[in-house]
């Protein structure tokens, strides 16, 4: 198997000034410590409320920020020293509607996304043909993204995660705005990838789609891990607090991150 | 040769994707039918001040008219990822910096071309000025140096443009900078000694003053040395495109600084 | 309340840096272009003219592109469709916007002014200090007015940016607003005739330089008032025509 992301005791502090003449220095520690490491195929969750230092996280792991302190290793690569390794091997889907050229069509998106993240000219067609049929999107590339709906846009989004065949994916929020239907599309998509082994660190806001989906789960607050274990794990600690009725993750979410 | 395809295939694609004036309307009109009235502007001022002749006007406000595509959509080329949000997803590619974003100039500096050559045919005709023809390759030599240069300026004030919120200030102040600095439309001697100095260090400038050597009839050599300044002009903001680029990229992954979602 | 509205927008305007650069910056560097250009042409006694002249193009820029940006503006931030919904006349509502574009432009003439005053020693001799006083924001107003029927017509276009950048340097040319230009095409001098801008450099330069300037100033703000007039008549029909063919939310 071997490990596919490990963090140690990972740190990010934002420093912002405010005003010129007397400059206020404000600091706010996003992430305060965090420790975890992924093996190589597993479906890990990240949950927590917003502004718990999710995305921070996912960001030092797919070099777009540098840890204030810490060290992250993905498939062996430290990510401050060797981003050029790294970013060969991950991918990084974000939920919402921006992060996509507005007036070009979905398939020269994907073109264009493929020259950057370095797929060979010969397999580019294929790989984006493949995925356009993956995604759902085949018969709708060649018109305008600014017309596409927003699940269209987040299939998208995905479809350009996945072009260099990554070996670790990031997720951030990716069901956010999709309607049921295609979050179960999603769901079904996403559980393939890891059974065919891609790594997946997935962050939402549903909980059952990390009951349904994650091996193990983290859940952070305060940009510290609150809890860390397999969703039956996790959902064995809200046991007793929730009368006779079999608690769900989300029990143990509330219990974890808002202890009475 | 995979780099050679990111720096076009990519540029081109990255230029359908941020040039935001390529709707015909907003091309004809402001990139070929605007630089021609700016040229009748100072070429009929300057007839009736009696400064220079129409050739100096015609042929300077022809290599300047570039300016407008190359400054802006330099701008547009990188400014534009922040409205797009796509500049994390950029900034996660393994590949050089360098051939994604140098690639991006290359269509600004083609479409730069072809502004100046249709301004420089429509304001020939337009006011009658007569090109000897031996003059035209050279011509189109100055005049394509002129987009280049002007478009890697462009691009190092889209560099700026990651972390200035109002980088549409920047651009618009260099346009009326580059109006007055190239000694476009003052000849360089009559402007100040500082204004003159600085106009040196500026895109156009050179590609102008060789452009008017060329439409004289003096000969590809001499016009040369003008040609081999505005190619080092150039470079220059190249560098200090791919500069600033790397350093804004080191910067932002230590203190947060772009937007990169 | 076109007062109040004008102030507001003014106000909102005034706090871009885009248009404190455009109505700043880019006059004061197209007033010492206009300096130098007369200073080789040997009519360095004009100076005057080509600070006020330089002010005047700020002026019309800013009214172009206010006018222009004002509906793509609207359209973009949604907010055109909530304008027209107000239960006013369309006109009223624009106005305000299309007057405050003027009333920024005004930040050019005095910018351009003051450059001239302080760095070239431009002495600020005026003709008639009192009449050029009156006639300035006169005709800032009127060429306000005119921006209106250019609104009316850029509602209309999916690409009003493209003809408000196309249009910025025919205007200045044909109305001679830096000097005028006798050596233009005899066709253009009808053309010219009906601009506001043309009278409006005109009564400007009459202030300055010497001359009958009232007459110049009337007709200016006479036309601006007929613009106002046919640009309200234009809004309404367009509001009409746009509610019928659903272009207003267009972007």
């Amino acid at each position: 198997m071997g490990i596919a992301v490990e963090a140690e005791d990972l740190r990010r502090t934002y420093r912002s000034r405010t005003g010129w003449a007397r400059a206020r220095r404000t600091e706010v520690d996003a992430v305060r410590g965090i420790s975890f490491s992924i093996e190589r195929g597993e479906l890990f969750g990240l949950l927590g409320p917003n502004g718990a230092g999710k995305t921070t996280t996912i960001k030092m792991l797919n070099t777009l920020l540098i840890p204030t302190s810490g060290r992250a290793r993905v498939c062996g690569y430290d990510v401050v020293a060797d981003t050029r390794e790294v970013r060969r091997r991950i991918g990084y889907v974000f939920g919402g509607d921006r992060g996509l050229y507005d007036r070009l069509s979905g398939l020269d998106n994907l073109r264009y996304f493929a020259e950057l993240y370095g797929v060979p000219p010969r397999e580019q067609k294929r790989r984006i043909g493949e995925l356009l049929d993956l995604v759902r999107l085949t018969g709708r590339e060649r018109e305008r993204v600014e017309g596409y709906s927003r699940g269209m846009r987040q299939r998208l989004h995905i479809a350009r995660g996945l072009l260099h065949r990554p070996e670790v994916l990031f997720l951030d929020e990716p069901s956010i705005g999709v309607d049921p239907v295609a979050a179960r599309e999603l769901r079904g998509a996403v559980a393939d990838l890891a059974a065919a082994g891609t790594t997946v660190l997935l962050t939402t806001h549903y909980m059952a789609e990390a009951d349904e989906l994650c091996d193990r789960i983290a859940v952070i607050a305060d940009g510290a891990i609150q809890a860390l274990g397999t969703p039956a794990e996790l959902r064995a600690r809200a046991a007793g607090r929730v009368g006779t009725r079999e608690p769900t993750l989300e029990d143990a979410y509330v219990a974890i991150v808002q202890p009475s | 040769m995979s780099g050679l395809r990111l720096l076009t295939v990519g540029g081109v694609i990255a230029y359908r994707a941020l040039f935001n004036w390529t709707t015909p309307g907003m091309f004809v009109g402001t990139l070929l039918v605007g630089p021609l009235f700016q040229l009748l502007f100072f070429a009929y001022l300057g007839r009736q001040l009696q400064v220079a002749d129409d050739r100096f006007y015609i042929v300077g406000n022809a290599v300047l008219a570039a300016s407008l595509a190359c400054v802006f959509g330099g701008t547009m080329a990188v400014g534009n990822e922040r409205r797009y949000g796509t500049l994390g997803h950029v900034l996660l590619s393994p590949r050089s910096r360098t051939a994604i974003f140098l690639g991006r100039a290359v269509p600004y500096a083609g479409n730069g071309l072809l502004i100046a050559v249709t301004t420089l045919t429509g304001g020939a005709l337009l006011l009658g000025l007569r090109v000897p023809p031996g003059a035209l390759p050279g011509l189109a030599l100055a005049l394509a140096v002129g987009s280049l240069s002007c478009a890697c300026f462009g691009l190092a004030l889209g560099a700026v443009g990651l972390r200035l919120r109002d980088i549409w200030v920047v651009s618009n102040v260099s346009v009326a900078v580059l109006l007055l600095f190239t000694g476009v439309n003052v000849p360089a001697a009559a402007l100040p000694g500082w204004m003159a100095a600085a106009g040196r260090f500026l895109p156009i400038t050179h590609a102008a003053e060789a452009a008017r050597v060329l439409a004289a009839g003096r000969g590809i050599g001499a016009a040369l040395p003008a040609i081999g300044r505005e190619v080092a002009v150039g470079a220059a903001y190249a560098v200090l495109a791919a500069a600033l680029l790397t350093v804004f990229e080191a910067e932002s992954r230590r203190r947060a600084s772009l937007d990169t979602l | 309340m076109i007062a109040v509205g004008a102030l507001l927008h003014a106000k909102h305007l005034s706090r871009s840096p885009l248009e404190i650069a455009i109505s700043l910056v880019v006059p004061v560097v197209q007033a010492t272009l206009a300096v130098y250009l007369l200073r080789s042409g040997g009519a360095g006694d004009r100076l005057l003219d080509a600070a006020v002249g330089a002010g005047m193009m700020g002026v019309w820029s800013s009214v172009l592109f206010g006018s222009g940006a004002a509906i793509q503006n609207q359209r973009w931030q949604g907010t055109l469709e909530m304008i027209m919904l107000a239960p006013r006349r369309p006109a009223l509502v624009l106005v305000p916007i299309t007057l405050a574009t003027a009333l920024t432009g005004t930040y050019a003439i005095l910018a351009t002014l003051l450059w001239g005053r302080l760095l070239y020693g431009i002495r600020l001799d005026f003709a008639h200090p009192v009449a050029f006083a009156v006639v300035a924001p006169a005709c800032i107003l009127s060429l306000g007015l005119f921006g209106l029927l250019l609104a009316a017509t850029f509602v209309l276009l999916r690409n009003a940016n493209a003809l408000a950048n196309t249009l910025e340097y025919p205007v200045w040319l044909v109305s001679g607003m830096l000097v005028p230009i006798t050596v233009l095409p005899g066709w253009t001098g009808p053309l010219a005739a009906a601009l506001p801008t043309t009278w409006a450099a005109r009564a400007l330069r009459e202030a300055t330089g010497g001359g009958p300037v009232w007459p110049s100033a009337a007709l200016c703000v006479g036309i601006g008032l007929t613009c106002a007039v046919l640009g309200a008549f234009a809004l309404t029909y367009v509001e009409r025509r746009a509610r019928a063919s659903a272009t207003l939310a267009l972007a």
